[in-house]
């Protein structure tokens, strides 16, 4: 009985929902920070100390807005696809370890999970869009689904890397592998650019924001939802975001680690708010590419390289 | 390349938005801002108030009894009003935070003190 | 991607991209367009019939305001129009501040632009920091005349405030500045790869095309045709100071915005010759309340290009008529045809191209969207047209 409470504590609040919920504001409040740091501004500033409370000020506000269904609109698709969208990446986040080098979910082949549920994120994104039947929100949909197309498999690729190297499909055991040799970044960097690439691109974020490029779609596929459901889709990116982070950490930067009396989960969260910064730095500093030129780049040079790392690797570089 | 090395640069240097209402800058020499009538030297002509090119004067009274209403919210801050004055009556000062909820809070009256 | 199935996506009038009202229909085919109807018209002011009611003195902040960046443009135009009606001209120094100001709102007017060019394109990063930069000119402009925007430095028969020696090296300090900075905007623009991505080759407009369709300014001399009123027609004191007409030709997005960084620096070096040179003397004479009899049309180079105003005066102290043709409207039917054929990615980064100022043009719709006609104006159509509708007055 008192195991069961503890597993369930642990899935729940530490270092499950709650947790990860947290962690997701966090996050966001980084990202805006450094963002606006980097555009010599000051960013969110007086919801609590240095404006760490706005995502969440943000998040309860939309909470409380009016929550319009399109008339037009797929009633169930639309009302059920936010739900999707924040449940997907959390529940990934599961097999992800962060209290210490295993995770609250293991087993072996959970990186194939991980990249199945990438793919699983974007057709909910296409069903969001497809469901609200505004044209910016098809439009937008559409674009999301074509982005899949090219970065998709240049990150399944990539990511073999890893686990080649640690000789195990599961995250858990290529985190392990890593405290006993090497980060993998210093073995693979060609393999952790492109996963960074890939993961700009899952994100949505400059230069591939193609799908909710504002100037263009208004907000793409998220054009039509309001209240609730778009408070719920704002904190999926963001648990999105924990996500991708936590990946590039897990994958390449050794994951949870001891370090002398420095706790794993400590390492993790350094580790994690670099990564984090990494990809804001990454998006403050390109223009949005069109879709086609996005396409066409990453299947005329990310797979290319994908395919050269992963050759490397068998060749016994970086393995 | 060039964007990044600028980027890294911006972390290293305070950042160039004020935090308005608690920081503020002071207005340089010449600010045109609020208004402000000088009833002493005023004589009444009506200048101003026939020049002012969104309407934002009002006279009552003639000559030297005469009072003057100025609306802010109509004015535009061109100083034309005040460039006009054959006395120098009117001075545009550096007010500039000037948005009231009310608008009768932004009629500025001006009386003569018998 | 479908063929066959056309999309119809309306843009605006409240569009993220658009700053100002206004509707263009796309009919999009995928990703390209096919058809574009402009409808103009959402900013109209009646400003020209508000010109008819008020005093000329009045007028001249009405003018003003017909638009918040070209601000000093437009009162350069009215201004030059009514004094060459009153058969006086501004003395030498207030002429060279015309210059000065002219440049420098010419150069605030390019890096808002820039800017804006940066945000359609999702380069949020760059137009931050060009605005940061663009903040400089706009200091030494509220430290010149009062105001940030509306400058309000034109007067009939000269300017209203005069440059003191005083703030002579604030404004050549500021220069240098923005001489530095631009410097560094063209090295990103030409070696950015993003930007060279979305700006080469997108929205082409032929020299034959831009010249048939009436296109005016950066536009024009992006499409490497020189003309420019600055050198053409000077007014002001540009007939004395040197100068280059900046053209490009590449035709594109890129080209224009070379041609605008370009002529930021040409504007820097125009407003420090114009700051050393610059005669000692009065700034302004005085002129009558009532202008005589007649009409005249005056044109200034404004940021966006070609600026016309008409005025006919019939001896009182208000205008009978007044017309103002803006760049922007010269510009629509170019942009209708730079935007054809493109990618619905582009469509933004095109429109910001020519720099639209909606509150500027809205006036006069010349576009018939019900038969889609194109419709060309050459400047003696344009002179008869007026002539006509004032004599049906």
């Amino acid at each position: 009985m008192h195991a069961e409470i503890t597993s369930l504590l642990a899935i729940l609040v530490f270092p499950g929902v709650i947790f990860l919920f947290v962690l997701a504001f966090f996050y966001e409040w980084v990202d805006r920070k450094f963002f606006a740091k980097l555009q010599n501004r000051y960013g969110p500033l007086h919801t609590g100390a240095h404006g760490i409370l706005q995502p969440l000020a943000d998040f309860l506000k939309l909470l409380s807005k009016e929550d319009i269904t399109p008339f037009a609109s797929d009633k169930l698709i639309f009302a059920l696809a936010p739900i999707f969208y924040l449940a997907l990446p959390l529940t990934t986040l599961f097999v992800v370890p962060i209290l210490s080098q295993t995770s609250l979910i293991t087993f072996e082949g959970d990186l194939i999970f991980v990249l199945f549920t990438f793919t699983l994120i974007i057709m909910t994104v296409f069903l969001a869009g497809w469901s609200s039947i505004s044209r910016f929100s098809t439009i937008g949909s559409i674009r999301a689904t074509l982005q899949m197309l090219g970065y998709e498999i240049p990150m399944g690729l990539v990511t073999i890397g890893p686990a080649i190297a640690a000789k195990s499909l599961s995250i858990s055991k290529i985190v392990e592998w890593q405290s006993l040799h090497f980060w993998i970044v210093f073995l693979q960097p060609l393999g952790f650019a492109i996963f960074t690439i890939c993961l700009l691109a899952e994100l949505q974020f400059v230069p591939f924001d193609i799908p909710e490029a504002e100037t263009e779609i208004v907000a793409g596929w998220r054009t039509e939802f309001s209240g609730r459901k778009l408070a719920v889709l704002r904190l999926g990116k963001d648990l999105e975001l924990v996500l991708a982070s936590a990946l590039i950490t897990s994958l390449y930067l050794g994951g949870p680690q001891q370090f002398w009396l420095i706790p794993p989960i400590i390492t993790f969260l350094v580790k994690t708010t670099f990564a984090v910064m990494l990809l804001s730095l990454l998006r403050a500093v390109f223009a949005r590419f069109r879709i086609d030129q996005m396409l066409t780049g990453t299947w005329k040079y990310l797979l290319p390289l994908a395919t050269f790392q992963v050759i490397l690797i068998q060749l016994g570089f970086g393995g | 390349m060039a964007l990044i090395k600028e980027a890294l640069k911006q972390l290293f240097r305070r950042p160039a938005t004020l935090k308005y209402p608690y920081e503020k800058l002071n207005p340089p020499e010449d600010f045109r801002g609020r208004p402000v009538w000088n009833m002493k030297k005023c004589i009444g002509c009506g200048l101003c108030f026939k020049v002012c090119p969104s309407g934002a004067i009002e006279m009552i009274g003639k000559g030297l009894e005469a009072e003057i209403n100025h609306y802010v919210d109509r004015c535009m801050f061109c100083g034309q009003c005040a460039e006009t004055c054959p006395k120098n009556a009117i001075r545009m000062s550096e007010e500039y935070e000037l948005a009231e909820f009310d608008r009768s809070k932004m009629l500025h009256k001006y009386k003569r003190d018998t | 991607m479908s063929h066959g199935s056309i999309i119809k996506i309306p843009f605006g009038p409240q569009h993220p991209a658009l700053k100002e009202p206004v509707n263009f229909l796309f009919e999009v085919d995928g990703e390209t367009v096919v058809n574009v109807k402009p409808r103009i018209g959402y900013n109209h002011r009646g400003i020209e019939k508000a010109f008819e009611l008020r005093t000329y003195t009045r007028n001249i902040y009405l003018a003003e305001r017909i638009c918040g960046i070209c601000s000093d443009a437009h009162t350069t135009c009215y201004t030059q129009a009514i004094e060459e009606l009153l058969g006086v001209e501004a003395p030498l120094r207030a002429r060279y501040i015309r210059v000065i100001i002219a440049e420098l709102e010419r150069i605030q007017s390019h890096a808002l632009w820039l800017g804006l060019v940066a945000h359609e394109i999702g380069f949020d990063t760059l137009f931050m920091y060009i605005w940061r930069d663009r903040e400089t000119i706009l200091d030494i402009f509220e430290m010149i005349s009062g105001n940030r925007i509306h400058y309000a430095m034109n007067t009939i028969g000269g300017v209203r405030r005069d440059i003191h020696a005083a703030m002579m090296p604030k404004i050549k300090k500021g220069l240098d500045l923005m001489e530095k900075r631009v410097k560094y905007y063209l090295d990103v623009v030409q070696t950015e790869q993003t930007i060279l991505k979305r700006a080469t080759g997108v929205g082409i407009l032929k020299p034959k095309d831009a010249v048939d369709l009436c296109a005016v300014g950066p536009i024009l001399r992006a499409s490497g045709i020189k003309n420019d009123v600055r050198a053409d027609d000077p007014y002001a004191a540009y007939n004395e100071i040197p100068f280059n007409v900046i053209t490009c030709d590449g035709c594109d997005i890129l080209s224009r915005i070379m041609v605008r960084l370009e002529e930021m620096l040409e504007g820097v070096e125009i407003a420090r010759h114009a700051l050393d040179s610059m005669p000692e003397g009065v700034i302004r004479v005085r002129v009558p309340m009532k202008v005589p009899q007649g009409e005249v049309v005056s044109r200034v180079e404004a940021p966006r290009g070609e600026l016309i105003h008409y005025a006919k005066s019939n001896g009182t102290t208000k205008p009978e008529r007044y017309k103002v043709r803006s760049p922007t409207l010269g510009n629509i039917p170019a942009l209708c045809k730079m935007l054809l054929g493109g990618y619905v990615a582009d469509i933004p980064i095109v429109l910001a191209g020519i720099d639209p100022c909606f509150a500027c043009m809205d006036r006069m719709a010349f576009i018939d969207t019900k038969k889609n006609r194109k419709w060309v104006l050459t400047m003696p159509q344009l002179r008869r047209k007026y002539k006509r509708k004032c004599m049906q007055k």
